[in-house]
């Protein structure tokens, strides 16, 4: 039980190892995720868990195509500079 | 509302205020809003958990990274706790693993900021309902 104790706490004295590579970006999803869950929690008059969900998942899918979309916008951008 | 109502209602805000910075989610239970009290917590805690696992506790640096800092702050107080430990440079962190741990806490902490205002706003709403009754 202590080992156990001591390896959690280990765990966040010291940081993990993501290199500078596209994967890298999946990193968005959870903060993405937070910040549709938190927005909804404050906006939402009353809470009920399918409406919550449901409200939940349209800001998710929202915020990530908005970011697909400005990335394509921003990859093209670039193509045609360097080409 | 008399003076006396009113000092006692700005009181009530501040609590409200306080206890939400302290522990997220505490400002809405305080309102009754436990649903919301729950979520706020959870996603709040796991979101700064998440960056400081990422980053270790090492991305919390109130001397090389102030504007991060003031962001991870709005997370609780403890946060300072934390910050006295790092403060020494004894948890180095750099690159991709900084930056994410660093964006992690300090969205973490503006989302609590966000919360801790919005329940302000609440109880002052609920009082005036109250008030209106």
């Amino acid at each position: 039980m202590l080992i156990a104790a001591c390896t959690l706490i280990a765990n966040f004295t010291a940081p993990i190892e993501i290199g500078t590579t596209p994967a890298s970006m999946l990193w968005m999803f959870p903060l993405v995720a937070s910040v549709a869950i938190i927005y909804k929690a404050t906006k939402l008059p009353k809470i009920t868990t399918r409406n919550f969900i449901k409200e939940t998942t349209v800001l998710f899918a929202s915020i990530v195509m908005f970011m697909i979309a400005v990335a394509i916008v921003l990859y093209g951008f670039a193509w045609f500079v360097i080409e | 509302m008399n003076w006396r109502s009113k000092e006692n209602h700005l009181l009530f805000l501040l609590i409200v205020g306080l206890s939400a910075w302290v522990v997220p989610g505490a400002g809405y239970y305080l309102l009754n809003e436990k649903k919301r009290a729950i979520i706020v917590f959870v996603t709040i805690v796991l979101t700064f958990c998440i960056g400081i696992y990422v980053g270790s506790i090492g991305v919390i640096d109130p001397i090389s990274s102030g504007i991060p800092y003031a962001g991870q702050i709005m997370n609780s107080p403890f946060v300072a706790v934390l910050a006295h430990k790092t403060a020494g440079g004894n948890y180095p962190v750099y690159s991709k693993p900084n930056e994410i741990g660093q964006i992690y806490t300090s969205i973490s902490g503006l989302l609590n900021l966000l919360c801790i205002i919005n329940s302000i706003y609440l109880a002052h709403l609920k009082k005036i309902e109250t008030a209106g009754e």
